[in-house]
């Protein structure tokens, strides 16, 4: 249990006491690419932000390093809160700063760190995402691949060991999907940075994902677990591999 | 000189050397050795993978050498991701500068209003060119959206309209009232916030609140709908954003604002009442005055203020939120610069009317 990093047991999720989801149970385990995958309106992202924190959890909970995000003190939460980074769908980044100005944020807030230092950290970062020579760019002045890179360089600012990605991949041409694709599993095997990615994009699961679990919206819960390409092939579940497999249901 | 990395070699740890050791690794001279000893650390982070980074920066900028002691290839592994040349210039991002000096931002505050003088009237133009057409096909203008402007903008500001327009009539006939009664004179108080409220402050003042208001309003709802590309939706479909989003809007703001300012004006008469009333004067009496004071030229006048403050409040306000850039701060921006726009526009206008009533004679 020790290589755990995200522990999900008996999570209820959902808004105004409607359930959107119920009974979701998975770990995720150092250095793997987790991915949540489902149609739309599955409950993808629900579960994200429940998982972060951002929503309160109708039952279950929810271990990031072993500290409970709800339910804990406000220590506990904390705790939690910095050992993981998030990026969203749109990027989220502060469209009054610069990139360099928003990966520096969390070092500001959260470091005693020279600003020289902090600055260095928040350059090397962006090299890590190929974007130091943009480092002094708005966000209005970037594609969507380089918000979407920024927004990783920002999330891992404070070195968190968990990066937790929202349809990373929405929006962007295929080339720069599959750019994005190598430079998480870059990430991962140069700094062992645990993913949890939520995506439909079939390229990028078989691509990254060393596991997954698929999200239901008629039955509200996990359907199916396992490594991608397995699923696709050995699934009993024919909506599983029907999911897999689109060409197959088109013809 | 030996710097010794920690064994647990995150943020906490490293902080103290960048404030302690690393300004001794800045003085170090050509031909000195600094023997970087990594040979401890179990764990790390991008805090002192930095560390490395500067410390190899320091050593090319200065000359000294670096010896390593690595036996968990802490360096090694940092220096094979990162190549320390890179982030050898310094000055490469230095920021924009966020302050200049004083006498530049009132220039550049002046140059703005200017700018803002000149984008309303072109925009004016825009409306006008729309509002023709929409002459010719009565049918393009977007009524609904026209009648929930004015609800928004004239319905639902009638409290505050009252609140602030019955305060107005109570200060100004405190003020009046305090320095007439030295003269006996108390009860022509009357006269003179009927005359002041019709031809004056009853526009000004309810202006004032729908530029804050809803002229703010008009800039933040637009200038969102621009950010979400809602504005380049509607150009490719051939509907004019003029017409569609900017007309109703300023239609309904010269259309609310007469009202407003008449029932802003009675709330203040009202106002006046309650003092006089304070004083002793009989309620008939007041009341008389009230009317007698009232002229047909009056109320066209503050009629006639309060249609062109309405019209040039609903052009700021749509004209920033239209011209708004494309971000979440440039719409906080343009809401600002609706409400500073429109009190310029209507102080200018404002003046203008005074001059040429003055002129007139009227």
């Amino acid at each position: 249990m020790n290589d755990t990093v995200i522990e999900v047991k008996d999570l209820v999720a959902g808004y105004e006491g409607r359930v959107i989801l119920k009974d979701i149970s998975f770990a995720v385990r150092k250095g793997e690419t987790f991915i949540v995958l489902g149609g739309s309106g599955c409950g993808k992202s629900t579960l994200l932000k429940h998982m972060i924190g951002l929503h309160p959890l109708l039952a279950g909970e929810v271990r990031i390093l072993g500290h409970r995000i709800q339910g804990g003190g406000v220590a506990e939460r904390e705790a939690a809160m910095r050992s993981f980074g998030v990026t969203y769908q749109s990027g989220a980044l502060f469209g009054n700063m610069t990139l360099l100005e928003n990966v520096c944020l969390p070092l500001e807030s959260f470091t005693d760190l020279p600003s020289d230092a902090r600055r260095l950290i928040a350059e090397m970062k962006l090299e890590l995402v190929g974007l130091k020579p943009f480092a002094n760019y708005f966000p209005t002045d970037v594609s969507g691949g380089m918000k979407k890179r920024a927004a990783i360089a920002r999330a891992m600012a404070l070195d968190p060991q968990v990066l937790l990605l929202d349809e990373p991949s929405a929006g962007l041409d295929p080339v720069t999907s599959a750019e994005l694709d190598r430079l998480i599993l870059r990430l991962r095997d140069t700094h062992g940075i645990s993913f949890v990615i939520v995506t439909h994009e079939l390229a990028s699961i078989f691509a990254i994902g060393d596991r997954c679990i698929m999200l239901d919206a008629e039955t509200r819960t996990i359907i199916a677990e396992g490594n991608p390409t397995e699923l696709r092939d050995t699934s009993p579940l024919e909506k599983v591999r029907t999911f897999f497999n689109p060409a197959a249901r088109q013809g | 000189m030996t710097l010794k990395l920690p064994e647990i070699c995150t943020v906490d740890s490293v902080t103290p050397l960048w404030k302690q050791r690393m300004p001794e690794v800045g003085k170090l001279k050509a031909g000195e050795v600094l023997i970087l000893d990594a040979d401890s650390v179990k764990r790390y982070d991008g805090s002192a993978e930095a560390l490395i980074i500067e410390v190899h920066r320091c050593a090319a900028a200065q000359g000294f050498s670096v010896e390593y002691r690595d036996a968990a290839s802490v360096i090694a592994k940092t220096l094979k991701i990162f190549n320390p040349a890179v982030f050898s210039d310094h000055t490469a991002y230095d920021l924009p500068p966020r302050n200049t000096h004083t006498v530049v931002q009132v220039g550049e505050a002046a140059v703005r209003i200017w700018r803002d003088i000149v984008d309303v009237l072109a925009f004016l133009g825009e409306v006008v060119t729309s509002g023709l057409s929409f002459l010719v096909r009565p049918g393009r203008l977007r009524l609904r959206d026209t009648m929930l402007c004015i609800e928004r903008a004239g319905m639902d500001a009638l409290p505050i309209v009252a609140l602030i327009g019955f305060l107005i009539g109570l200060i100004l006939a405190f003020l009046s009232g305090s320095s007439m009664r030295q003269f006996g004179v108390e009860v022509y108080v009357a006269d003179l916030i009927s005359i002041g409220l019709f031809r004056e402050m009853g526009a000004l003042i309810t202006a004032i609140i729908l530029a804050g208001r809803t002229g703010s309003a008009f800039a933040a709802e637009l200038g969102t709908m621009k950010v979400n590309e809602e504005i380049d939706a509607l150009t490719t479909l051939s509907l004019p954003p003029v017409l569609f989003l900017a007309l109703p809007r300023v239609l309904a703001a010269a259309f609310v604002l007469p009202f407003l300012s008449i029932f802003a004006v009675f709330m203040g008469l009202f106002g006046g009442f309650v003092v006089l009333w304070m004083m002793d004067i009989p309620a008939i009496t007041y009341w008389q005055h009230v009317f007698n004071a009232i002229t047909v030229n009056n109320v066209l006048i503050g009629l006639t203020k309060a249609l062109t403050f309405g019209l040039l409040v609903g052009l700021s306000g749509c004209s920033h939120g239209l011209h708004a850039k494309r971000s979440a701060d440039a719409v906080g921006q343009a809401a600002t610069a609706s409400v500073v726009g429109s009190l310029v526009l209507i102080t200018i206008f404002d003046g203008i009317f005074s001059v040429l009533l003055f002129i007139l004679d009227i």
